[in-house]
Parts: C-alpha cells; structure tokens; sequence
C-alpha cells in the first residue's frame, strides 16, 4: 500500500519532507525510526497525506493502514514506556532565576529584568533545556546580576544577610526599624513630649525628649479585678486570662503575685488594700495613684550627650522621696494682685491663711512628732520676719510656738506638731504681701527619730486625707546650654520625712524600690536614637532592662539582644562615635568648656579599637556562612574540594587588595554566575539504560516543576536523609507544595504558557484608539488568570474547572468590566460566584484568553478558533499554505468579521481547516477584541453567534460551546491538559514512550473526580519525572 | 548624537557617558596607514569592512517591493523610495531564497535559518546553523571589543507555532547550531557592552574559578549535557577575553577609525516608550559602533517574524502581522519606516570620513525578510545590499536570479564572506557563489 500511494514522494529516490519510506523493509528497520511513523499517523489521521491531487486510497485500505500504524504505535509505547528520555542540560530560564534568587535571599529583587526574553521548546514551555541557551552577552548579565544581588548583602557578626537596600545607611535604618518594632510589639509608646514637665527635663527645653514605652497598666488592673475569683479558684491561668484579654502574661503573672504577696511593704500594701476591696470601677483610681507615685521615684534624663562632664549617666533614673529635712516656700502674691492669679483659699478678708500640715505617711503615728522650723517671711535685700514675731499674727490654731510635743521648751520662733496634724496660720496681707513664707521640717531630734510622715505646706485650709500619700518630684536645671554642665537639683512635695540616723531608712528604702521594681513608668526607651539635644553624640541608647524583666520570655530577650548586637554591627557605631566624640573634642577646643568631653576620649577609642579586632574576628564566619549558602545555591552538599576552591578565590581576591567586604561579596556573585547554580546539573554516566536520579536532584526536579525555584527546607531535609525517592515521601511532599502560595508560580509559568497569555500585559497590546481602557485593565486580566489557575492547583479543584466553573477572582476594575453587580473595595480581590449568568466560567471566558486570540483592532474567530482547537483540544492542524490570498484591505462595508472570513475561508485551499477553526470561533463572536460582551458589529448589526461544528453539531455562543467541549470532547481536553503538564514537568517533548502514563493519568483522574493533584502526584511519581537517560535519542 | 562639526586634536578622548572612558583613536588628518610602508602593518592600516544586516519580519508591501533600470535612472517601489538617495551604492537582489525554509511551517521555520539556510528542527529541539554574519564575527573576534552585537526593537516570542519554537521567529544570528545569539533590547546595555570599561579588581579571578569548576563539571555529565556547558565554558572564555581587552585601552590592532564626535551620551535606561525612538537609537549604536571599530558585525531585527509591534508613532492602529494580511497602505507606511532606518544608517556612515572615502564605502549593509510578502512567499526573498563594501562591491544595479538555476540565499552569502576574507567551499545548502556579487 505504501509502495502505491506514497512511494511517489517519500522514497529513497524522491524524499520529500526528509521521508523515506522505502528503507523500512522488514519490522526491525520500522523499529529503527518510529517518530517516522508517528509524522505517518498524523497525516493519515488529518486526510492530510496523500495529497488531493494525487491517487487515494479506498476507504478500507486508510482503515487498514490506520489500524496497523495504531497497533504498531501501540507496541511501540508499550515496549518503551518510562522512558525518561532525552532531556538537555537546563540552564534556569529567567523566571527560575528570579524566583530562586528571591528565595534565597528573601528580597524581592529582579535581577533577569534585562535579560533577553526566554524561547519555549518541548511541549511549547519556557523550561526545556534546548530552548535555554548561554552566550557571553548573557553571562555577562549574570556576572553584573551576580555582583549587583552580592550588594544588598548586609555582614554580620557571626554571618550575613540580605537587604533589600544597598548602603550601610540604609542597613542600620532597617535594624532600627526591626528593634522599634519589637518594642512596639509589647509597650505603647508616648511622647514625654518637650523637656518642661515634671520629672522631664533636658537642657534646651526645646528638643522633644522623645517617646516612652509603657504597658497598658488599666487593662492589667481590670484583669486581676475582674478575674480575681476565677484566677484565685484556678478556674482559669494567668496564661489563659492573658490569652483571652491580650495581655502579657508574664507580666500579668508577676503582677498577680505582687498583688497577693504577704511579705509588708508599705507603698505596695497600700496598694494591695485598695485592691483588694476594688472592683473595675476603681481601676482608674488605683492606675492614677500608681503613676503619681512614679511621678515621685523617678525622674527622665537627656542622653545625647552622656558621659559629659557633670551629666547624668541614665535616661531614666530612680529617685527616692527620703528627706531628714525639708525646706518649704510659699509665695504670697503682691497687694494689688487679681484675684484669679491668687489660688483659691489664700486670701480671707485682709488675711492669707497658709495651713502647715503633717501626716503619718501611712505607718501609724508613734514617735511622729516633727518640728517645724522657725516659719518667716522672706524678701530680697530685706532682713526675714519670723511669723512669731508678727504683732498682728491673727492667730495659730491648734499649737504654740517654742514648745516641743512632749512640753518641753525649745526655740521660740518653731513650733511642733504630732502627726497627724494641721497648723493653720492667719497672716495680715499688708505684711505678707509680695513676701515668700519659708519653713523647714524635721522630726523631733529626740522624741521623733524613730517616726515617719509627710510634710506639706498649703494654700488656705487643709483637710489632708489619711494615709500614705503621693510624693511628687520636680527637677530644676541652672545651665543655659548644651555644652556646660547640668546644676540639677530634684525637689520633692510631700516627701517622707525621717530622721537622718532614722532605724526605718532601709524599710523605706525596699519600699520604694519594690514599687519601682513594679511599675517602671517606661519599660525601654523606643525610640532608641536619642532627639533630646540639638547635637547628638549618643549614637544609640539601649535601657529596655524593665521589659526584659517583667515581659520578655527568654527567647525574645534572646532576640532583642542579637539585635542590639546587629545594629552596633552593621552601623560600626562604636567607630561612629569615636569619630563623632573627636569632633565635639575639636569644635570645644578654646570654648570656656572644653574638656567637657575629654574623659570619653580614651574608653571610647579603646572600645573603636576592640570593634575593629571584632570586625575581623568576624571574617571567618561569615565566609563560613558564604560557604553554607553555596550549598544552597547548588542545591546539593557541596563536596570538600569545592568548599575549598571557594576560600580559595576569597583569598586570592584578598591578595590582590581587595578588601574584606569586596572580596566576600565577589566571592558571592561568583556563586551566581557559577554553572551548579545556572545549570540543573544532573551527574550521569554515559549509557543508555535509565537510572534513577540522586535525592537532591529529585529535589530540585520538584521544585523547579512546582515552583519554579530552589528546594524548600522541608525539601532539602528530606532529600538529606535520603529519602526523598521513597514514594510515600515523594507523594507527601508534592501535597505540600501544592498547598503552599509559591503553586502561584506553577500557574503563572504552566497554566499561563499553556494557555498562550504568560506575560500578557508585556506582550499584549491594542489599538488606543478603539480601546483605551485596555492598557489599564490587561494586567487585571492577567491576575484574573492567575489567580483562577492558582486556585485550581492550590484547593485542588477539579480539573473540569478549569473549562468550566461558575466562578472567578476579580478587582473593582473587572468586576465592572465584566458588568458583575458586585462591590468590591478597590484594591481588593475577591472570588464571585454566579458568574456563568454573565457569559463568564473556565478558560473561555476569560478576557485575558479572548483578548490575546484577537487582533489589535478586531476580533478574530480564526485565531480563536484554532485557540481551542489547538491548546484546549491538542489537535494537530495541517499547516497553512505557504502562499495564502490575501485579505481585503477593510471589512467591506455592510459585512461583518464574520462574513468577510467566511468569504475568505471558502477559498478550496484554505476550507480544509477552516472549516474546522472558524466555526468555534465564531461561536465567541459575542466578545469583542478585549473580550468584553457585545450585541452588535458593526453597529446595528447583530452578533451571530450560531454555528455548526465540524462534526455537524449546531452549537450557539460560549454556553453552546462550552458545553459540547464538556459533554463531547472531555476526554480530548483532559488528555492535552495532561500532555501538557507532562511536558512542562519534565522540560522535553511528550513521546511516544509517554502514552501509557498519560493514559493510565486519564484514568486515575476519571477515578478522582478530576483533583488536579491526582495529575500531579501521578508525574511527579513516574518513571520519567525520577529517573534520567543520558545516551540515545 | 548630532556630529560634531570640528575636529578634536587630542590622540584620545573621552566618551562621556557614565563611567565610560574610550581610548579614542585616531584624527582623520593623520590617517596612519598612510606611513606604514608595507606588508602586514600595511594591511592592518586598511579601513575595515563592516557588515550590517537588518531585518525586517512579515515581508513587504505586495506590490510595491520593486526596483527598475540601473544606476542614477534606477526607478524604485514604494517601499524602497527611502533608499532613493543611495540607489547608485545599493544593490537590488531578486529572486533568491532558501530550500530549508519551504519545509516546515510558515513564519517560525522561515526565520531562524534565514542567514544560515540549515534545516531547522522541529518538536522539542531547537536546532539552526552557524549563521554567516556569526562567522564573520569570529573572524574579527580577535580585533574588536566585541565580536558582533545584534539588536533588536522587539521582544523575542515564547511559545511554539505549529511544533517549531517561537524563537526561530526572533533569532536570526546563531553563533553555533544550537545557540541563537540573544537579543539586546536595551540601548543603554548595547552601549555599556561596548563602551564601558569593564575590567574590575577580582572580575577575571571570579570567571577563572567558575571556569575551572565547570570544566571540572564537564566529566561527571553525559555527552549530551556537555554541549550544553561547552556554551557556558566558551561564554566565560569570551567574557574574559573582552576584560582583557578593555585592559588594554586604546591598543586594539589594527586599524583606528577617526572619531568626530567627541561627546556621545550613554542613552537612558530603559526600552523608549516610542519605538521610533528605539529604533533610531539602535541606529545610532550600530553606527557608533561602527565608527569605533568597537565592533564590525552588527545584525538589527527591527521587529520579528510574527511580529506583533504596533506603531501609534505612524498613526496605525493594527499590529504588524496583521498588516502585513492586509497590505494597506499603513502596511507601506510601516515599510517606508523600516526602510528609512537603513537610509538613516547609510547616511550617517557616509557622513563619517574614513581616508579617501567614508564608512559607508567599507560597509556592506544587507536588509531581508523571511518573506517577500504577507502571504508567506518565500520562494523569492526581499533582499538589498548597500555600501561600497571597501571597493569590491559597485551600486546601481539590480540582479535578478529568479529565472536562474544558482539562486540560493547561502550562495550570496559565500560571496559577501569572500569580500570579508573568508573563503567557505560550501555554506548552508550552497558549494556557488553568485558571481555578479
């Protein structure tokens, strides 16, 4: 038969199209060149062969010839199946790159932005080794890529990492930004705002003295009220309570117990009291009286220029409220003064009344006799007047000068009180005006030591509350600027007042310590860089001591001191400061203050000098690290020999004077233009026979299928232990990765390549004219594609979705371009369902597909036609002619596309396929160049969306279309989308050798309600997918 | 990029570009072959021949792709009315075509062999020929910065068409069978690649160690995937060769060209928004580059096979493909614009002296398509050559092969090779030369 009808041509003599078929004469030689009889098959399947004008075959013979090349095909595919085939050496194509430098420097970098585009081969995919080629112009990019990544390398102590920035400014911003942060995770921070409050204090009082960093002390208070009783029965955990409230439970913890503590402490006991009888009402009273005492045992410093002569050595400081004696002034306004400037009590008739008062500070008042010393009015350039010398003095009540508690006599102008107690003092105005009341207290020297209150001068008439209460500090400065010393004095209202040699000092003491310990009024300093001067030597100020006491577990605390570490690292501070300190040393020099700074000198150049030694104690690990990365990179263990050569080329770069930094980053872009890393490298003998892959080359052969990039952790473990090549481990793992966002990649590199829109908005363009929302909405329609295929693959949905679903992912943009009543927040993404009411569902309806099958100006059924045919149904089209007519310059007037192809395609050269394209593009004629839904075209002229397949079905629009390809050709379309993903897994050709895995993939999907990872498991587990053939075609 | 009118008197001068310094060469009034009295030196102190290769995807206009009579009363087609300026220094060449490329497809297996004539594979693999303008680089390999630089306006296609890789739509330069020379696409890295003094501290220790280590490498693959690393190993060797070089600033051999323009601005990142602009850029590279002596092959696609580019700058709206089916008068519009851009090349090689002549007279510049027109003829390819190609090629003539037994693509490449020094027996499917060449 072959002899007759095509021996003419395909002949020894006569080989057209390379084909001779007169070599083959016995099975043997068949054998020797199947994919000749695969080329046979095909054009005997399409009628293609032998050609119209040539003798043909009976009907029965062409059956005879197709059954025979069947069976023959068959046998073939049976005896070869597994094959792995011939795959080339991969070199990463420029998504593979891309992604695999972003994973393994964690940056969102885009390095292949100027690389030439990629060229598909295999199955049509941008993964096949053939298609992938090296030429200097493009290791050269690698090499500038490479050296360009190895910029935005950051060196630590102890190793390296990347940033997404390249400058060492920029790194120290980035530390600073991570530690703010932590902070900002367990405190809430405020400004202490300018240095003028109480307790606050710098020397310009116009610099902000920056944020403090508290906890929310109420919420803490409400929990151990509200859950007292179920925390007391062990109904609930501190752990649980803070779970539920969000709160810290450490700290919860330490404050729960400090509540319920027994060990005395008389500040805390006064609190434990209130306490215990308060309910979440009087939780802001308890707060506040909490904070007025932190008012009272600590003050905020400035610290841009600690270690100044004469400055405070602490941001925030403890102060102790402890005094043995205190000095009081009162100032009484001038005679004529307003009454809204004089404070409410003072002033009664011609009289100031002025109360002296005495408390028992809260501890019971035995021993608490005080003497308040010799009380005067005091006025500049004037000798004082003692308030007991006044003729006039209206009156004392409730005590008398110049005797002693117990009676006895002591200096006249005193007098002496036991706590609790109110002196209340009548002075005439036309004395006292203008004047300052002054007065000193002390305990009784003999009768008072072993006592304790609190003392108070006040406006008009006291009514002091019981108890302990408050003690509140106020700070003055004397310097006028930065540069001199601080004369800092701290100043105190209602101080406890004890003998100096008092027996209770220590008591006290551990009272306020508790307190602080307690309730620090800022757990770190936020804000880390200091603000609170104009001119800053402090480069970094760490005090986050409290936190790490009452809320960091140990891990975090762990965590915030490498950071610290990393910050001093990366910005060199300590070199920093020494060259910042030099130069206040040099701007002081002939300043009446210099020398201000000179006791810094010396520690902190000896700590420079320490960082520089640290600096390059620091290069061995990190080239360590580099070399640890480097097996990453390859993806596989690096052999001794190749860890070697890398010190190696590291120290040669050295001697040729490169520095450290330099050298460790060259060595680094030399990993990125190195073949193990741009190469899938896989070790092979020659031979023939196939073998399976090693373990960490199967790693990278899923990684690379799933998500075109470098082996996961998870991966790499399992490919270290070796066992990666055990099915159930191999199946479990490309579970996983089905699951995980980077199956986005799989969707974006198979589905769209395999659906012809990969790129879209880069490669899509319209005519403006005609189309100007186009240009914003092609990458919407990209995303729109990518997100449904991603979808697909990560829910593992059912293959059939992927032609027909009844629902899709859109922005506001598409929503309403697909005239969805929906609405969606505009930059959001959302599932709709419901859509197929909308002419939309599956692949077909996508704008990105109808779009890309169209001309810049018009739709094309041809190309739409053939779209299906070819990608959605994989079937094998005869070639156009090689000279086809040409089409009329217009559409004529009064036709549509639909016509003026029809006329075309009635041409008898062309009808051949044609006949079988056209129609189905016809049957999407409703959607137009850019796939938006359309009645008429040419206006007034109705879209004719009926059509009848070649097959002689009639079919009408996308719904009658989609519909026979899910009803009619399913089989056809989950057997190409399966080719294709094993093309594109496997980086080559589908074979003939591929069949019974292909089928046996059609079976188990049928078995599987289609789940796409069926598919995938399914290759991924194959012979072809984990073993390699180095020899033979 | 305007030339600059007078004449620098400094030995060498400086491109002013962004970290780029360019041992410049030699004043037009010392043309220094003139003291060279003979033999080799003599030789080296010819201006160098050049060759250009443009092309142009999809064909030309059906009807107006045509030249008549000869010399100065040359009467040409719409399409090539650009040109008329040259048409006593250009060649009109008819009628010849590729055996190769009749087989297969249409479009994709039409390009990719279009200046090799070898058999293109189909399916999975992608295999071309060594194309002649690639060979004619490796011979001047040695002498120039680079080999060759090939251009291109547009994006290459992924994907297949009909079972052959899109790629052979977008390369038509392939240094080995299996290698298509890629495409710069951006003019600022066209220019980097020749004018940017490349050689950094440690840059050559880098690719000598990766070099090593693939070397090494080499043993442990199989036969298949060692051609595969072979293109890795001889790009690493070519890029250290060309650091080597960029050492040695302004001791190329050879023959210095004059330079007239002593400020040249490296052009801005970036592929231009309007492709007339990107056009014209590449252009201006090639004659740059040329001028320099930088290089001395330069092949610019001005758009694939296939093409999809749009041109808004003209006022057409439909992409090129589609064009070309119509054959409009937008489809001419579009023509006359490709044609202007080798007008443009012409003149401005003609306007830069080279000792008795001009650029232009040592050039051979070559415009085809895989194509004569939309409807895929390629039986009959377009094809034009101008310049003087340094005295062994005259203008003014039309050479019509159409009705002759030689009429292969590959013969006439034997022929421009021989003009280049380089004397094949036999290249693609041809053992002739066409003699009126």
């Amino acid at each position: 038969m072959l002899e007759i009808y095509c021996f003419k041509c395909h002949s020894s003599h006569e080989t057209q199209a390379d084909l001779d078929l007169e070599q083959f004469s016995t099975l043997t030689e068949v054998r020797t060149k199947v994919s000749a009889w695969i080329k046979v098959a095909e054009q005997i399947a399409t009628d293609e062969m032998p050609p119209a004008n040539e003798p043909q075959p009976t009907p029965d013979e062409r059956q005879q010839l197709r059954e025979w090349l069947e069976r023959y095909l068959r046998t073939e595919s049976l005896d070869q199946a597994g094959d792995p085939g011939p795959v080339a050496l991969r070199r990463l194509n420029n998504a593979e790159y891309t992604w695999t430098i972003r994973d393994l420097t964690g940056i969102e970098l885009d390095p292949a932005r100027e690389f030439p585009a990629d060229s598909a081969a295999g199955e049509g995919f941008t993964n096949a080794g053939n298609a992938l080629s090296m030429s200097p112009a493009l290791l050269g990019k690698y090499f500038d890529a490479g050296k360009e990544i190895a910029r935005h390398v950051v060196l630590l102590p102890d190793g390296f990492r990347f940033s997404p920035s390249t400058t060492p400014r920029d790194w120290t911003e980035e530390v600073l930004a991570e530690i703010r942060d932590f902070y900002r995770q367990y405190v809430h921070t405020e400004e202490l705002g300018i240095g003028t409050s109480v307790g606050v204090m710098n020397l310009h009082g116009n610099c902000g003295m920056g944020q403090l960093g508290h906890l929310p002390l109420e919420q803490y208070l409400t929990a151990t009220i509200a859950e007292r009783p179920a925390l007391r029965s062990g109904e609930r955990s501190i752990a649980d309570v803070a779970a539920a409230r969000r709160l810290n439970a450490k700290y919860l913890e330490i404050l729960w117990l400090s509540l319920n503590a027994n060990e005395p402490s008389i500040l805390l006991d006064e609190l434990r009291q209130k306490w215990r009888d308060a309910t979440v009402d009087d939780v802001p009273n308890l707060a506040k009286s909490i904070s007025s005492w932190q008012r009272g045992l600590w003050t905020f410093n400035s610290i841009s220029h600690l270690g100044r002569k004469g400055s405070r050595s602490r941001w925030l400081e403890p102060e102790s409220p402890i005094v043995s004696h205190h000095e009081m002034r009162l100032k009484f306004p001038p005679i004529d003064a307003k009454d809204t400037t004089v404070e409410p009590g003072l002033v009664e008739g011609d009289d100031f009344i002025v109360s002296f008062v005495t408390t028992d500070a809260g501890d019971g008042n035995t021993h608490d006799d005080v003497i308040w010393r010799k009380p005067r009015l005091v006025v500049e350039n004037q000798p004082d007047v003692l308030i007991q010398s006044i003729d006039d003095l209206r009156g004392i009540e409730g005590n008398q000068f110049g005797i002693r508690v117990n009676g006895e006599a002591m200096d006249i102008a005193s007098l002496s009180v036991k706590a609790p107690g109110v002196i209340t003092v009548r002075l005439p105005r036309a004395v006292a005006a203008g004047k300052e009341l002054v007065v000193t207290a002390e305990m009784d020297p003999e009768t008072g030591r072993d006592g304790s209150v609190q003392v108070d001068l006040v406006a008009g008439i006291a009514d002091p509350p019981p108890g302990l209460l408050p003690s509140v500090n106020t700070v003055t400065l004397s310097s006028v600027s930065a540069l001199y010393p601080d004369q800092r004095t701290v100043s105190f209202q209602r101080p406890i007042l004890l003998a100096h040699d008092s027996v209770h000092r220590t008591n006290w003491e551990s009272a306020m310590e508790s307190h602080r310990r307690l309730f620090p009024p800022s757990l770190c300093y936020p804000q880390v860089v200091p603000t609170d001067e104009l001119l800053t030597l402090t480069q970094f100020y760490r005090d986050d001591e409290h936190l790490k006491r009452l809320v960091l577990d140990q891990h975090a605390a762990r965590k915030i001191d490498r950071l610290w570490e990393e910050l001093l690292f990366v910005s060199h501070e300590p070199i920093k400061l020494s060259d910042v300190l030099d130069s206040f040393v040099e701007t002081l020099r002939g300043h009446s203050q210099k020398g201000a700074f000179d006791a810094l000198l010396e520690p902190v150049e000896r700590r420079a000098e320490l960082f520089r030694q640290r600096l390059i104690d620091a290069e061995q690990p990190q080239l360590e690290r580099l070399i640890e990365f480097a097996h990453r990179a390859y993806r596989r263990p690096l052999e001794t020999t190749e860890a070697e050569t890398l010190r190696s080329l590291y120290r040669q770069l050295r001697t040729e004077g490169l520095g450290h930094d330099e050298a460790f980053r060259l060595t680094l872009a030399r990993i990125f233009c190195a073949s193990p890393f741009l190469f899938r490298i896989e070790n092979s003998t020659d031979g023939s026979e196939p073998m399976p892959v090693s373990d960490w080359e199967l790693a990278s052969r899923l990684s690379y299928f799933l998500w075109s990039s470098e082996p996961d952790s998870s991966l790499r473990q399992a490919a270290a232990e070796g066992r990666l090549h055990e099915p159930d481990v191999l199946a479990e793992q490309t579970v996983r990765m089905l699951k995980h966002p980077r199956i986005r990649r799989l969707a974006t590199e198979f589905g769209c390549q395999w659906l012809h829109v990969h790129e879209f908005p880069l490669t899509e363009t319209k005519s403006e004219q005609l189309y100007p929302e186009f240009a914003e909405l092609r990458g919407d329609m990209y995303e729109e594609s990518i997100a449904f295929l991603t979808h697909v693959f990560q829910q593992d949905r059912s293959l059939l979705d992927v032609f027909d679903s009844d629902y899709t992912f859109v922005n506001d943009r598409l929503a309403n371009f697909y005239g969805f009543q929906k609405e969606i927040a505009p930059g959001a993404w959302e599932r709709v369902e419901g859509i197929r009411a909308y002419g939309r569902g599956g692949v077909l309806g996508l704008a990105a597909t109808l779009s890309k099958q169209s001309g810049a100006s018009r739709t094309s059924p041809i190309l739409r036609g053939n779209w299906v045919s070819e990608v959605l149904l994989g079937e094998k089209l005869p070639r156009p002619p090689k000279d086809v007519p040409q089409l009329s310059d217009s559409v004529p007037e009064g036709l549509t596309e639909r016509q003026m192809i029809e006329r075309h395609s009635s041409d008898v050269a062309c009808a051949k396929c044609h006949r079988r394209i056209d129609p189905i593009g016809f049957a999407l004629e409703a959607y137009d160049a850019i796939g938006r839904q359309r009645k008429q075209n040419p206006p007034g002229v109705p879209i004719d969306t009926q059509t009848v397949l070649p097959d002689g079905q009639p079919i009408d629009g996308l719904p009658g279309l989609r519909d026979y390809l899910m009803n009619q050709r399913r089989d056809a379309m989950i057997q190409q989308f399966c080719r294709k993903l094993l093309g594109y897994a496997l980086g080559r050709e589908v074979q003939l050798s591929d069949t019974p895995l292909l089928e046996d993939l059609q079976r188990q999907l049928a078995n599987a309600e289609f789940r796409v990872s069926t598919a995938v498991k399914s290759i991924v587990l194959s012979p072809q997918f984990c073993q390699k053939r180095s020899g033979g075609q | 990029m305007a030339p600059s009118k007078s004449y620098r008197l400094a030995r060498r001068t400086f491109l002013r570009g962004i970290g780029v310094t360019m041992a410049l060469p030699w004043l037009e009034s010392a043309p220094v072959w003139g003291d060279e009295p003979s033999g080799k030196a003599a030789r080296d102190s010819q201006p160098p021949m050049r060759l250009a290769v443009l092309f142009a995807g999809n064909g030309f206009h059906r009807g107006e792709w045509w030249a008549k009579g000869q010399g100065k009363d040359m009467e040409l087609g719409k399409v090539l009315q650009p040109l008329a300026e040259f048409r006593e220094r250009m060649v009109f060449i008819r009628g010849l075509f590729n055996a190769e490329a009749l087989k297969g497809n249409i479009h994709s297996s039409m390009t990719g062999n279009l200046l090799s004539g070898a058999p293109l594979a189909s399916g999975g693999e992608i295999r071309s020929g060594t194309s002649f303008d690639q060979i004619i680089a490796q011979q001047y390999s040695q002498s120039t910065k680079v080999p060759s630089l090939v251009l291109g306006c547009e994006r290459s296609n992924p994907g297949l068409h009909k079972n052959y890789s899109m790629l052979y739509s977008s390369h038509i330069s392939w240094s080995s069978p299996t290698a298509p020379t890629p495409l710069e696409l951006y003019p600022a890295l066209a220019f980097d690649r020749l004018f940017k003094n490349t050689a950094e501290r440690g840059d050559r220790s880098v690719l000598d160690a990766v070099q090593i280590e693939a070397a090494q490498f080499r043993r442990k693959i199989s036969a298949n995937d060692r051609l595969k690393l072979d293109e890795y190993l001889n790009s690493v060797r070519e890029v250290e060769q060309r650091l080597e070089r960029a050492g040695q600033q302004g001791e190329l051999q050879g023959w210095r060209p004059t330079f007239d323009s002593s400020i040249v601005q490296r052009p801005a990142d970036g592929i231009p928004q309007n492709l007339a602009e990107h056009m014209r850029l590449m252009c201006d590279i090639l004659v740059l580059a040329f001028q320099t002596d930088a290089t001395r092959v330069c092949t610019l696609k001005l758009n694939n096979d296939h093409s999809y580019l749009q041109f808004p700058h003209l006022g057409v709206e439909v992409g090129h493909h589609e064009l070309s089916h119509r054959n409009d008068d937008d489809f001419l519009k579009v023509n006359q614009s490709f044609l202007e851009q080798l007008a443009y090349i012409a003149r401005r090689l003609d306007a830069i002296k080279e000792g008795e002549g001009t650029a232009l007279d040592h050039s051979v510049l070559m415009l085809s398509s895989s194509m004569l027109h939309g409807g895929h003829d390629a039986k009959n390819l377009p094809c034009v050559l101008v310049g003087g190609g340094g005295g062994q090629l005259s203008g003014g003539r039309i050479l019509d092969y159409l009705e002759q037994p030689n009429r292969k693509m590959c013969s006439l490449y034997l022929s421009l090779m021989d003009k280049f020094g380089i004397h094949l027996p036999a290249f693609g499917d041809s053992q002739e030369r066409l003699a009126d060449v």
